[in-house]
């Protein structure tokens, strides 16, 4: 029996006493583990640079949403109730971000949204906020370069029916376009995890397009390309920032070479000394170039214990009023500035696949778009 | 023969009184829970009564009726939305559906929670006997495939029709009305409704269909009659669980990871680790998958091993869950239960038997 005693409470999890608790909701399992895993790493960068505050010291506390909704909602409330974490990061997707939003209302705890674009996520909360841009801005912006730029004049879109992003973005994009070229604009549909673009593609043809524009993910996106190409299509590809993947080039090959897509970070695009310094130390640490999603989960941390060192208090309200009011913030995904409604306001980078590689074209501010 | 019969009035008044004080046990415990507990581990609590109404409803038709259904996330969704459309404010609604306006009669739908749980069982209801009309009169295991067929229709729909559900955006701000109260009221409810079914005639009817349809029919029973029934009233409930459930989550939509089969699979996996036929099973089953899932998170916290610190391991839960999922299976074949319910005899038989066995 005393064996079993010594063994059990060798078991015992060691309880770390937090002067500073922040919770971390993020898909760690699942189907988009992928872009936790990247958030993860920039978040751990971010507190290892900066791991204290006020003078006391900052512990991350993880939950895993699994990429499911009720798991958000659940583990959005254990990091609330039972580990009284003081604000939360997270979560990726909107539609999780959502139902995790709802309990961050409640308890009166900020959260912090990574990169979940859907304006629903803010709407109508006082505690929620998010690092990145939102679909409205995005849409704009791509049109606006198609428009000026790519000099384009008949549009097809490939919407993803299955995304909130796809359909939102679609819908921004033929607001603004619509506005300068009216019924240029062609709408496809095709659902996650299709393979065969072909009908689509012929669609696009017949309607004289000179740009593609793809606004769901990765996956499709390099498959429709490649048909695309085969099938004889001469004109550019666009894409929104579900684009941004190496996979994309994995699967894609030669077909998205000179895609143009929308996105919230590239590390070629550094230009301060913090940018540059974030991607040198990212390189150190894991030995690749941090992706969109670490940059954004970086910029989190630090935009949060930003907030509480100019609150100069652990109060969750009193973090959430300095979060709102951050001015200029100086991320590594640029400046960023909340909004009365809790969205961030940072430039739109956009970005072409050349020569196998992502590099940097242009940032367009906001108050291009206006 | 006069003896018996009163013996037996006797002992149904005395399981009747046990059941009734047994109710108001866990009234109060839920009202203990309600006072001292936290608001996360209320919500728990909210999740195990829900998921015991979509186990006990799905029980009744997989496990009693013995007709494999792989449709319950369907009528779940159908529930979930029709509720979600009756209890959202019109305000509300003019916000959320940005990409297309509401469609009038959708935007100006209001009614109370209570009303909108009610209309949304009807209409999961409805579509049960839409889909069961036609297929419940093959025999073999078409239903399995329709249902399935019919929840991933109803998902898709609800991709599309977007002045309607707002398309995959889903919908946002559901008053958060499901409670303990509310969650536990409807699991009481439906338990006595689907337990008084089994005893009456129609149940042992369904029962019979179960062990063999052939049989039952050459009995008299018809068989069509019956399925179909079974089928409705599970639907019934299952809407009802889709509502509570939708005022829990506050958002709902129609993505395959929220009302995708991977729900039906989750509630099967309820059902069959309780015991595929017991209604007690059922419930114990859900409360278990719901309060593993999250006490399990403990072990994806970093934890200390003979002095070491180690890192915490996502995704851990997952691997304990299915160990303890699969040990159960092999120990206990037919689920915790089997077919047997707990009932006051086999709690007096239970009882006799540590006595004497403390005696000894």
């Amino acid at each position: 029996m005393k064996r079993y005693m010594v063994f059990f409470f060798t078991f015992v999890v060691a309880i770390v006493f937090a002067d500073i608790k922040i919770g971390v909701l993020l898909p760690l399992t699942g189907g988009i583990s992928a872009f936790g895993e990247w958030t993860k790493k920039g978040i751990e960068l971010a507190r290892e640079q900066r791991p204290t505050v006020l003078g006391e010291k900052v512990v991350l506390v993880y939950a895993d949403t699994r990429s499911e909704k009720t798991e958000a909602a659940n583990a959005m409330a254990r990091l609330t109730d039972k580990e009284k974490v003081v604000a939360v990061i997270g979560e990726i997707a909107s539609s999780n971000s959502m139902a995790a939003a709802e309990i961050a209302e409640n308890r009166k705890v900020p959260q912090v949204a990574v990169t979940s674009t859907n304006p629903l996520v803010t709407q109508g909360k006082k505690f929620v906020s998010r690092v990145c841009f939102i679909d409205p801005l995005q849409g704009t912006a791509l049109a606006e370069f198609a428009a000026n730029t790519l000099k384009a004049r008949k549009v097809t879109i490939f919407v993803d029916i299955e995304q909130d992003y796809s359909v939102g973005l679609t819908n921004y994009f033929i607001e603004r376009f619509e506005g300068k070229y009216k019924g240029n604009v062609q709408k496809v549909q095709y659902k996650s995890g299709d393979q065969e673009f072909s009908a689509q593609i012929s669609q696009a043809i017949a309607f004289g397009s000179d740009v593609i524009m793809f606004t769901g993910y990765y996956n499709e996106i390099a498959l429709a390309a490649q048909q695309a190409r085969s099938m004889g299509y001469k004109g550019y590809f666009i894409a929104g920032d579900g684009a941004d993947a190496p996979e994309l080039i994995k699967i894609g090959g030669k077909a998205v070479e000179g895609l143009y897509f929308t996105t919230h970070y590239v590390p070629e695009a550094a230009k301060t000394k913090k940018a540059k310094d974030f991607v040198e130390s990212f390189k150190k640490k894991y030995g690749t170039l941090p992706a969109m999603n670490a940059a954004l989960g970086y910029d989190a941390y630090m935009l949060i214990l930003d907030a509480i060192e100019r609150a100069k208090s652990k109060d969750p309200v009193k973090i959430n009023n300095a979060i709102r009011s951050t001015k200029n913030f100086e991320g590594v995904s640029g400046l960023i500035t909340i909004d009365e409604n809790g969205n961030a306001i940072k430039p739109v980078v956009i970005v072409q696949v050349k020569n196998g590689k992502f590099t940097y074209v242009t940032s367009i501010e906001p108050a291009q778009l206006k | 023969m006069v003896t018996a019969m009163r013996t037996m009035k006797e002992k149904t008044r005395r399981d009747l009184t046990l059941t009734v004080l047994f109710v108001i046990f866990v009234a109060i415990l839920l009202q203990v829970a309600n006072v001292k507990f936290d608001s996360y581990q209320k919500q728990v609590l909210s999740l195990m009564a829900i998921y015991g109404i979509m186990a006990v409803s799905l029980n009744l038709v997989n496990g009693i009726t013995g007709v494999f259904s792989l449709g319950h996330a369907g009528f779940i969704l159908l529930g979930a939305y029709t509720s979600a459309l009756l209890t959202i404010p019109p305000e509300q609604k003019a916000m959320i559906f940005i990409i297309e306006p509401a469609h009038p009669f959708i935007a100006n739908l209001h009614t109370d929670f209570f009303t909108a749980t009610i209309v949304a069982g009807g209409i999961s209801a409805l579509g049960a006997f839409i889909i069961g009309f036609p297929v419940l009169r093959l025999s073999g295991d078409y239903l399995a495939i329709a249902s399935l067929g019919f929840s991933e229709v109803l998902r898709i729909l609800a991709l599309n029709l977007q002045s309607i559900t707002n398309g995959s955006l889903g919908l946002k701000g559901i008053p958060n009305h499901t409670n303990i109260w509310w969650s536990w009221g409807w699991l009481l409810v439906t338990v006595l409704f689907i337990v008084s079914l089994v005893k009456s005639s129609y149940g042992r009817a369904l029962l019979a269909i179960r062990e063999n349809p052939i049989a039952a029919e050459a009995m008299g029973i018809n068989v069509f009659k019956h399925t179909l029934l079974s089928f409705v009233i599970s639907a019934f409930f299952a809407g009802v669980s889709g509502s509570l459930y939708a005022h829990w989550l506050t958002t709902i939509d129609p993505r395959i990871t929220t009302f995708g089969p991977v729900l039906t699979y989750y509630v099967l996996i309820m059902v069959v680790l309780g015991g595929l036929g017991s209604v007690s099973g059922s419930i114990i089953g859900a409360i278990l998958f719901a309060f593993l899932m999250e006490w399990l998170r403990m072990f994806e916290q970093p934890f200390t091993l003979f002095g070491r610190q180690y890192p915490a391991i996502q995704g851990m839960r997952m691997l304990v869950l299915s160990v303890l999922f699969v040990v159960t299976m092999i120990v206990w074949k037919r689920g915790l239960f089997g077919r047997a319910e707990i009932t006051w005899d086999g709690i007096r038989k239970l009882m006799k038997k540590f006595r004497r066995s403390g005696s000894r």
